[in-house]
């Protein structure tokens, strides 16, 4: 199992750096960037942690087909490729919708979402075959029409933490013929070992921003349908999250993000591994400080050296 | 006056940052890149490569057009290079596109003063923090606010040609970037100036900059580069620069035309020598330092240099960077 770290959060460049360079340290693998309308641009976010950082690999994304051209995205990875060779992979999806409209742009195609995204797809493996350049490709989705199409990619990184909603969606994409095919996710995380409120009131931000952004289908099976619209309706008459927050049920904390003390990292992992999960990416706001980042990694450790133990322990 | 190196995102990036190097090495401090919409390269990438190596050079973009990408992604990406070079080592061109690129991309630009005055008071928005709504043909955004790090000053400059353009460019931006024909360029500067005077700021630090095809020729082999070039150019020229240039409209259709059917090397063969000295500045580095000075009497603050630069691009920045020998 491989673990990333999600940065670009509310942050300047300068902390982004510092706190990759400890997460290398740290032995963390990845660095995931995202890229949403309102934050720092994702490429060159990255580029100036591949030019402090040696070894970490760079996960550039969710990158929204919607909000950049399939031919400027591979063109951005090809360049970072270009300048500091292959570190980086690739995460494409429709994006966040209320993000999105926000600055113009619907999430809406004539052919459909899910069409839209295997043709950009295409395009981004063609522009990125004529530049010469080799880069994982994942799907960051939610929603079940979306999880079908992304046996199409190399990957599929999800929006989830539960393992209950993991293992349906593991079951949705159903068998997938390549070998190399990961699955993953990436949740607003709170690994912690000193319990911070301040953390953890971020924390139940981020869920709710993941379950505002949520599709129907997803929501209604959740039985999360009518409180979440219904603060949807606040949101657009013009309330802010943090006001609207009270009015969205805890349960999105359990459900999206992965809340947890050190102590009990581990079998959370052990339990998702089972379900064919290879990659996990623990986001905002477990990037919060270098002391979250070390409270994370060190909880990764024992999870590994426990592993490795119990493995030698069975050969 | 200032000799800036100029470079394309078409280019080779390993190109590029030799160049760049070079020149920060040779006491240059400003590198401009112009935005190939056909090339391999992100633009705002390539300049945060640029920022991340040299720690002394000032990067400009020198253009995007605020039409191919959201307004959001111009806004962030510049922060994004403000924050990485620091201490104002970013600046922002922006310009409608070139005619050919736009064409490409099946977009026609109905207003295009509406289009820059709207784009550069967005971004001056938006940088500022404010939540912000705005619907026109262009641009929509719907109680948008960002939530990275603000306050920063970005200088805008405008990569236009147009009468009114320049005129806008003088009411509005930070600094104009001009290119197109000696005559047009008189004219275009006059235009300018006199449009800095009637606005708000009239003793505002504004910048003009000058970015024409500069071309080290030592051999006469050289001067099919020289005349490639120009016919590459003239080919992008709209009509009203041709018309302030007093050039023939008909020839240089021609020359349009030729290109398009045949290609440079044929339509490079209707380059006249009157064209070549109106169009491009060529000659040893002697010669393209004279005719540097005389854009300096024109008020001209920055003059850059490439490509096409010349037989080799390294030798011909060194040569003409100690031709120029002035402190940057």
């Amino acid at each position: 199992m491989k673990f990333g770290l999600g940065v670009n959060a509310n942050e300047t460049i300068t902390e982004i750096v510092r706190k990759t360079v400890e997460a290398e340290k740290l032995g963390i693998d990845y660095v995931w960037v995202s890229d949403v309308p309102v934050q720092l641009y994702a490429p060159t976010v990255a580029s100036a942690i591949a030019a402090n950082t040696r070894k970490i690999q760079i996960g550039l994304g969710l990158l929204s087909v919607f909000l950049h051209t399939p031919v400027q995205i591979a063109n951005s990875v090809s360049t970072l490729v270009e300048a500091y060779g292959e570190r980086f992979e690739l995460c494409i999806g429709p994006g966040d919708r209320n993000l999105l409209k926000s600055v113009g742009v619907p999430l809406y195609h004539s052919r459909g979402v899910g069409n839209y995204l295997l043709d950009a797809k295409k395009q981004i493996e063609t522009t990125l075959w004529k530049n010469k350049v080799k880069c994982r490709m994942w799907l960051g989705v939610q929603g079940p029409k979306m999880l079908e199409i992304s046996k199409f990619f190399d990957g599929v990184l999800l929006n989830y933490a539960q393992p209950d909603l993991i293992k349906w969606a593991v079951d949705k994409v159903g068998s997938v013929k390549r070998k190399d095919f990961q699955f993953g996710i990436f949740s607003s995380s709170y690994v912690y070992q000193d319990f911070n409120p301040k953390i953890y009131n971020l924390l139940r931000i981020s869920s709710a921003i993941v379950a505002l952004g949520a599709s129907k289908v997803v929501l209604e099976s959740l039985s999360l349908s009518e409180k979440i619209v219904e603060a949807k309706k606040k949101l657009d008459n013009g309330a802010t999250i943090a006001s609207i927050i009270d009015h969205i049920p805890l349960k999105t904390i359990e459900l999206f993000s992965i809340f947890k003390p050190a102590t009990e990292l581990g079998e959370y992992l052990s339990k998702i591994s089972k379900m064919k999960v290879g990659h996990v990416v623990f986001g905002f706001p477990q990037n919060f400080s270098e002391k979250t980042i070390k409270e994370l990694a060190q909880a990764l450790k024992s999870y590994t050296q426990l592993k490795r133990s119990l493995q030698t322990r069975n050969t | 006056m200032l000799l800036d190196i100029g470079v394309t995102s078409g280019m080779q990036l390993k190109q590029i940052l030799g160049l760049t190097e070079l020149a920060q090495n040779l006491g240059l401090s400003n590198v401009w890149i112009g935005e190939d919409i056909t090339a391999p390269h992100d633009v705002f990438t390539v300049a945060s490569i640029i920022l991340l190596k040299s720690s002394t050079v000032n990067v400009g973009i020198g253009i995007t057009s605020p039409l191919i990408r959201n307004i959001s992604t111009v806004a962030r990406a510049s922060v994004s290079l403000t924050e990485i070079g620091g201490d104002r080592r970013f600046r922002l061109g922006l310009g409608i596109g070139g005619l050919q690129d736009l064409t490409r991309l099946g977009i026609v630009v109905k207003n295009p003063e509406s289009l820059m005055r709207n784009a550069a008071t967005l971004l001056r928005i938006i940088w500022k923090g404010e939540t912000l709504s705005f619907k026109n043909g262009d641009f929509v955004v719907e109680n948008y606010y960002t939530r990275y790090g603000l306050g920063y000053y970005i200088p805008i400059f405008f990569g236009v040609r147009g009468p009114k353009l320049l005129k806008l460019a003088g009411e509005i931006a930070d600094g104009v970037i001009l290119s197109g024909p000696k005559t047009y360029l008189k004219k275009a500067i006059t235009i300018v100036k006199e449009s800095i005077k009637k606005s708000p700021q009239p003793t505002r630090n504004f910048r003009l900059v000058v970015w024409v095809p500069t071309i080290l020729t030592e051999t006469h082999r050289d001067l099919n580069l020289v005349k490639q070039t120009v016919a590459f150019v003239l080919a992008d020229t709209p009509r009203k620069v041709l018309e302030m240039a007093q050039l023939n409209f008909d020839e240089n259709e021609k020359i349009k035309r030729i290109y398009h059917r045949f290609g440079i090397a044929k339509a490079s063969e209707l380059v006249t020598e009157d064209l070549i000295e109106e169009v491009a500045i060529h000659g040893n580095s002697k010669q393209m330092c004279e005719a540097f000075e005389s854009l300096e009497k024109l008020g001209v603050q920055e003059v850059v240099f490439g490509p096409p630069y010349g037989a080799n691009s390294q030798s011909a920045l060194t040569k003409l960077a100690h031709a120029w020998r002035r402190p940057s």
